[in-house]
């Protein structure tokens, strides 16, 4: 497997995948690498000619999701396409940060256009942004999407490093997702997730992090029970909202509050702009701080 | 008061998914997964994406206890407006052209002015039910009050018991599959094996000539990489058809004629019809394909009234004829369901039955015969497989859309189709120019 044997990237390297990585190896290798991490980003570009859809996995996703069994693509079943190269840069000695204690804070989806599962995607891959923040650092970590020439979708995935140093200057009200939903609104849904949400999750996307697979390694990573996959719930809220999106949007979340599970969650959401604009946010059903607060924008 | 005064429903057009043999393509899609994707395919081709439509009535035949509000869901899925109201039929095989009838009866009554008439079935993803001792022991249990009394409910459960069952194509109150009944039938009919199979090749050839003139493309859109019906078999012949083994009436010996070839197969897909007032239809500029002329349902008694099972289009479609004034020979087209070769066989042999139509249908004189040149031009459920309740606006959209086509001043289609319970659903449209 290419990314396996990948030496540490020089300033513009590139890394051509013929088949996506199996994320498991690649977790194992982000905590062999994790120490001596640091420094800046590199120009490093990870590609992906000629991806093809699997329809059985697509439709296993759907039914984890909640989304309708389809011809076009979920928009966040791109972002399952293009993880895995997301991670081969992460993983790779020169990306500055170690993989255990990033957190994913924020994920921007663009789909210029519905992608139907019949046709053969050129992912790409490239890290973008690295920047002091509050809490420590952050980075974009920025893929996309092309049919031939034409660029299809684009996502951005924000990670947050944690007690980290950057260069530079943080950026203002880059963090922050201004929605507008009444606290006390009541939810449109209320959703049940189980115990093992993260495991099906994790079937589906091959996102395999071991926080959302077994208590333990959830407890070592923090948490006091395992959690769902932050792209699941995003996936979950999209795919309420499946029949009233625009043909060409922007869908932008900020992952305020791990899931953790089991859990009962209420799902929130109101027009906002547009008339297939959507403010929208997932909230204990209990009451208290949301775990997810998103927004749809027609592109 | 008077009564209301009425005015025509019209076919503006039609849309299916290409249909799949069970354990295809679809295997993995839903009911509702279909319904909601035809529905889709209906919005796109008719720009209908958020409007209220009068309301959507679909159904589906092999249906999960979840899905008690299939059509609803499909419509909530759906790019209509979810302030379209929707509702779920089931007459079997029946089901979608029923549906069409109650659309089209609702707005000849100007209750409605559009509405869409629909159907899903999967023989694919078919529910599985519990044993029915297990679950009178679940349901026990859930209403026990106390642990002890739990335990007690369950406790009486023997090993056998927890074998789920699968549904099976059988009528419950003669234990026999529609193909067991439809081989008696046959057989007292005196039916051939060589004249099924014609029936069958037909169908066939007639379904690949449409598809290749295009006369689908407003009609299909393809769905988990189906582009055409997956049963269509453009080449096959007498000579492949005749190899065939006899899978229905093994027992009558050499007067078992129907094989897999001459029956449906297995089936999944879905479809829908979108009807309307003429009004409705010219202020959204769409199409008048087919008037929706009137239509008639009739039952035999297949249990003790020694009538066959699927015979029960051969009555009704008298009983229109009468009421509309006509003569069977006042159609240009005929869309009679194909759930075997011999089905069509059979009804065909009662019209033309001088002894039939005197004893059984009390008319002086038989029907008579039809012009099979005008039979199921674009081919029908032998070819195209048959998921039950999608056959219904399958065959309504595909009629208007040949009568509308076909050169000439006026035309009228008549459509039968049989139904498990001993009943037929019939109807007629006639060609709006």
């Amino acid at each position: 497997m290419a990314d396996e044997r990948t030496p540490r990237a020089t300033r513009s390297d590139a890394t051509v995948l013929d088949h996506a990585p199996a994320l498991g190896p690649l977790y194992a290798r982000a905590l062999l690498t994790a120490p001596g991490r640091g420094g800046e980003l590199t120009e490093h570009e990870v590609t992906q000619h000629g991806a093809r859809i699997d329809r059985e996995r697509l439709t296993a996703y759907d039914r984890v999701c909640g989304f309708g069994v389809r011809d076009e693509l979920p928009a966040t079943y791109l972002h399952v396409l293009a993880f895995p190269l997301q991670m081969v840069l992460m993983v790779d000695r020169s990306f500055p940060f170690a993989l255990p204690g990033l957190v994913h804070v924020r994920n921007r989806i663009v789909q210029h256009r519905p992608v139907r599962a019949d046709e053969v995607l050129d992912l790409r891959a490239t890290a973008r942004n690295l920047r002091p923040h509050a809490k420590g650092a952050q980075v974009d970590l920025v893929a996309e999407a092309r049919v031939g020439d034409e660029l299809v979708w684009e996502g951005v995935s924000t990670y947050l490093a944690k007690g980290a140093e950057a260069p530079g200057q943080a950026l203002s009200g880059h963090d922050e997702l201004e929605v507008s939903l009444p606290d006390d609104a009541s939810p449109a849904a209320v959703w049940r997730v189980p115990k093992d949400m993260g495991r099906r999750y994790a079937g589906v996307s091959g996102d395999v992090n071991p926080m959302h697979l077994n208590p333990l390694a959830a407890k070592a990573s923090g948490f006091p029970r395992m959690l769902v996959h932050g792209m699941w719930t995003k996936a979950r809220a999209l795919a309420a909202l499946e029949p009233r999106l625009p043909e060409a949007y922007a869908v932008d979340v900020a992952f305020s509050r791990p899931l953790l599970l089991p859990a009962t969650v209420g799902f929130v959401a109101s027009t906002a702009g547009g008339p297939d604009e959507w403010d929208f946010a997932v909230r204990p059903a209990k009451g208290g701080r949301e775990h997810l607060r998103g927004r749809v924008i027609s592109v | 008061m008077a009564p209301p005064a009425t005015r025509s429903a019209v076919v503006v057009g039609g849309n299916r998914i290409p249909f799949a043999r069970a354990g295809g393509p679809y295997a993995h899609a839903s009911n509702q997964d279909m319904l909601t994707v035809t529905l889709d395919g209906l919005v796109a081709r008719f720009g209908l994406t958020g409007e209220r439509i009068g309301e959507v009535a679909a159904g589906a035949v092999l249906k999960h206890s979840r899905d008690f509000n299939l059509t609803r869901e499909a419509v909530l899925g759906s790019r209509l407006s979810p302030h379209t109201p929707a509702y779920d039929v089931q007459q079997a095989c029946g089901t979608g052209l029923e549906a069409a009838i109650l659309v089209a009866g609702k707005i000849a009554l100007g209750q409605i002015d559009s509405g869409i008439a629909g159907g899903a079935d999967t023989a694919s993803d078919a529910p599985i039910a519990v044993n029915e001792g297990l679950r009178r022991a679940l349901l026990d249990a859930s209403h026990a009050r106390s642990t002890v009394d739990k335990l007690k409910a369950l406790a009486g459960l023997r090993p056998g018991q927890v074998v789920p069952e699968t549904p099976r194509n059988a009528e419950p109150r003669t234990g026999l599959s529609m193909g067991e009944h439809q081989a008696r039938t046959a057989a007292e009919w005196q039916i051939g094996r060589e004249e099924q199979d014609a029936l069958t090749v037909a169908s066939h050839h007639h379904l690949a000539a449409a598809y290749d003139r295009g006369f689908f493309d407003d009609l299909v859109t393809p769905y988990l990489g189906l582009t055409r019906d997956q049963n269509l078999r453009p080449d096959t012949s007498l000579e492949k058809l005749a190899r065939l083994k006899p899978v229905f009436g093994k027992d009558l010996g050499d007067a078992a004629t129907m094989t897999a070839g001459n029956s449906t197969p297995l089936s999944d897909g879905a479809s829908a019809v979108l009807l309307a007032s003429e009004n409705w239809a010219a202020e959204h500029s769409l199409p008048a394909l087919a008037r929706f002329v009137d239509a008639e349902t009739a039952a035999v008694d297949y249990v003790h009234g020694a009538e066959g099972l699927l015979m029960a289009p051969a009555y009704a479609v008298p009983r229109l004829l009468a009421r509309q004034g006509l003569s069977l020979q006042d159609f240009d087209y005929y869309e009679i369901h194909e759930a075997f070769a011999s089905t069509v066989l059979t009804t065909l042999a009662a019209w033309q039955s001088e002894q039939f139509c005197r004893e059984r249908l009390g008319l002086d004189a038989p029907l008579g015969s039809i012009d099979r040149d005008k039979l199921n031009v674009n081919g029908s459920s032998l070819a195209v497989g048959h998921p039950f309740a999608a056959t219904g606006a399958r065959i309504v959209a595909t009629l208007a859309k040949e009568l509308h086509d076909q050169p000439g001043e006026t035309g009228r289609g008549l459509i039968s189709i049989c139904a498990a319970g001993g009943q037929g659903v019939v109807a007629i449209l006639e060609a709006v120019k």
